[in-house]
């Protein structure tokens, strides 16, 4: 079996049998990136002497006997994580060359895990966007059909992972921006419950939305990899206290359990009938496997999309201020005063959906607009999340379908920002409610994957990694490497 | 203005009626009715996080300004901020 198709539990046997080292895995890798990448167009930045050091640290730590599940484990990492000394952009010109000065919590605690670091990918310019195309750079291909988009944001770190360049990633969401690619790109991709893990080093979208999480080829690597992330970080504050239980009772399965349907969700805008059918017969065969399906009522569903377009753009408006030309990045050296300075740097340095959203963020915020936009917003936010409150009271999880639609053609949504908006209709509920959430792929339709969505309460990823996993069981699921290259 | 975009003849009918599109969807808000709703600014509960107030390491002076488009000294320069009198 060619090892760049494998996933993390079985490459770690191999690791740990000696039948393979961490360095040549790493080679095997760097291989198939040269062989799939000028199609893929996952990476923007290879880090490779980095990842040959890390991968000798690893085959040592194998020698000693002292390996865990993640060492010498290549992983690809969304440009929006800062890695000290690693060329780390958001996806944006106006960070061209910026290399930070220190290393991100959840990266951190990775490499302290003995993973080994492959390169930087692609995303949507400051993680806003659905399907990569707004990168500063190029947009990335989905490796399923390179006429589509792999999603987005974090498009790159999916199509790594489905591409056999990385046998993990890591991205961010903040309205979907893992889920949607994960289900767009066939691969398993979880957001963590709101605090789950640090933010520190993350450069900030939506802070009251941002969280990092894994991709990953089955539900037992996305929980090894959540768990290595997770934890309390003094520097993050926003980072929670709780005991890391993310794989708790991760093999029960769903005997018993009761799965809430919202039909809300299944009747979105835009929702394609063979995403449908898929979606019902993943449920199916859950109800198989013993779970009991309860119908269940996100009443608030047709707001989320309007209160999440206030909060996240007036989030995202604070804090791109800092991006002025003066610290890091582009800089405009030809201006005759600050505020000169000011413009011509973020004129040259962002790109239109970024402005786009920086002004309506800066409208919702202005003195006189304040009180009907963003303060509504976070009104509406209350009722959406007693909206999940309440459904959970009937159900231990909901589950749905991920993105109403498979993997759309390049440039079909990119002059109409609203229907690219529309792509995040079904996962923005889990980030406005701080709820965990994984997408598990589940069947194909038009040649392209589907994706699963399971969300459960706060702090509670081991459910829905469980019932994730009944699935990967029941369906006998296995995320396959596309054949790109 | 208020966002230093930079802004330059044509940008502003081309974002106008992208953003009325978007405050059009938007405006679908204003049909609940939130009295007596609390805004939710931050959703899990986690209370304010407090620590000592004691120094800690923290980077040097010269990697804080090494990512500096221009700097002199150690201090990061930028233009003018005043107009001569």
């Amino acid at each position: 079996m060619d090892p760049t198709k494998l996933t993390i539990s079985e490459l770690g046997q191999l690791l740990r049998d000696r039948e393979l080292s961490a360095q040549e895995l790493l080679v095997l890798h760097l291989d198939r990136i040269e062989d799939a990448d000028g199609d893929v167009k996952a990476y923007l930045r290879l880090t490779e002497s980095l990842a040959g050091e890390q991968a000798r640290a690893a085959d040592a730590t194998l020698k000693a006997g002292e390996a865990g599940p993640l060492t010498g484990i290549p992983m690809a990492v969304k440009d929006v994580l800062c890695v000290r000394g690693v060329e780390t952009t958001a996806g944006s010109q106006i960070l061209r060359g910026f290399r930070p000065p220190y290393t991100g919590t959840a990266v951190q605690r990775l490499f302290d895990a003995g993973a080994v670091m492959i390169g930087v990918t692609n995303c949507d310019e400051f993680a806003m966007g659905s399907s990569t195309e707004n990168s500063g750079y190029f947009p990335t291909h989905n490796p399923w059909n390179l006429d589509r988009v792999p999603g987005g944001s974090s498009g790159g770190s999916a199509a790594a992972v489905a591409a056999g360049e990385a046998v993990f990633g890591l991205g961010t969401d903040t309205g979907g921006s893992i889920r949607q690619p994960a289900a767009l790109c066939g691969v398993v991709g979880m957001k963590p419950t709101y605090g789950r893990v640090s933010r520190y080093g993350l450069i900030a979208f939506a802070s009251s939305l941002d969280q990092i999480g894994p991709f990953t080829r089955s539900v037992d690597d996305c929980a090894l990899v959540l768990e290595a992330m997770a934890g309390h970080d003094p520097l993050d504050a926003t980072s929670a206290d709780r005991p890391n239980d993310v794989r708790h009772d991760l093999k029960a399965g769903v005997n018993g359990m009761r799965l809430g349907v919202p039909k809300e969700y299944f009747e979105v805008a835009g929702m394609e009938d063979g995403v449908k059918v898929a979606v019902n017969q993943a449920l199916r065969m859950l109800e198989s496997a013993g779970a009991k399906l309860v119908d269940v009522s996100l009443p608030h569903t047709d707001y989320g999309l309007a209160a999440y377009y206030i909060i996240a753009p007036a989030e995202c408006s604070s804090n791109l201020a800092r991006f002025d030309g003066v610290k890091y990045g582009m800089s405009d050296q030809e201006a005759q005063n600050i505020t000169d300075a000011y413009s011509r740097t973020r004129r040259r340095g962002f790109g239109t959906e970024v402005r786009r959203r920086v002004m309506l963020g800066t409208y919702a915020l202005s003195s006189g607009y304040y009180d009907a936009y963003y303060v509504k917003a976070q009104k509406v936010r209350t009722l959406i999340k007693r909206d999940f409150d309440e459904a959970f009271t009937k159900c231990d999880a909901i589950v749905s379908a991920t993105s109403p639609t498979v993997a759309f053609p390049i440039g079909s949504k990119t002059q109409d920002p609203l229907s690219m908006y529309l792509c995040d209709v079904l996962t923005l509920g889990g980030n406005l409610a701080g709820l965990p959430g994984v997408s598990i792929p589940c069947g194909m339709s038009q040649g392209l994957p589907v994706g699963l969505q399971v969300l459960a309460p706060q702090w509670r990823e081991d459910i829905a990694l469980r019932v994730a996993r009944a699935y990967e069981i029941a369906s006998d699921m296995r995320v396959e490497v596309a054949l790109v290259g | 203005m208020l966002a230093r975009l930079g802004l330059e003849p044509g940008d502003e009918e081309f974002y106008a009626e992208q953003l009325s599109g978007i405050l059009r969807h938007i405006d679908r808000l204003q049909q609940l009715n939130t009295d007596h709703i609390a805004p939710t600014a931050q959703v899990v509960e986690v209370t304010n996080a407090l620590r000592e107030d004691v120094p800690r390491p923290s980077l040097t002076q010269e990697d804080a300004i090494a990512n500096a488009p221009a700097s002199v000294d150690g201090f990061l320069r930028v233009p003018s901020i005043q107009e001569e009198s």
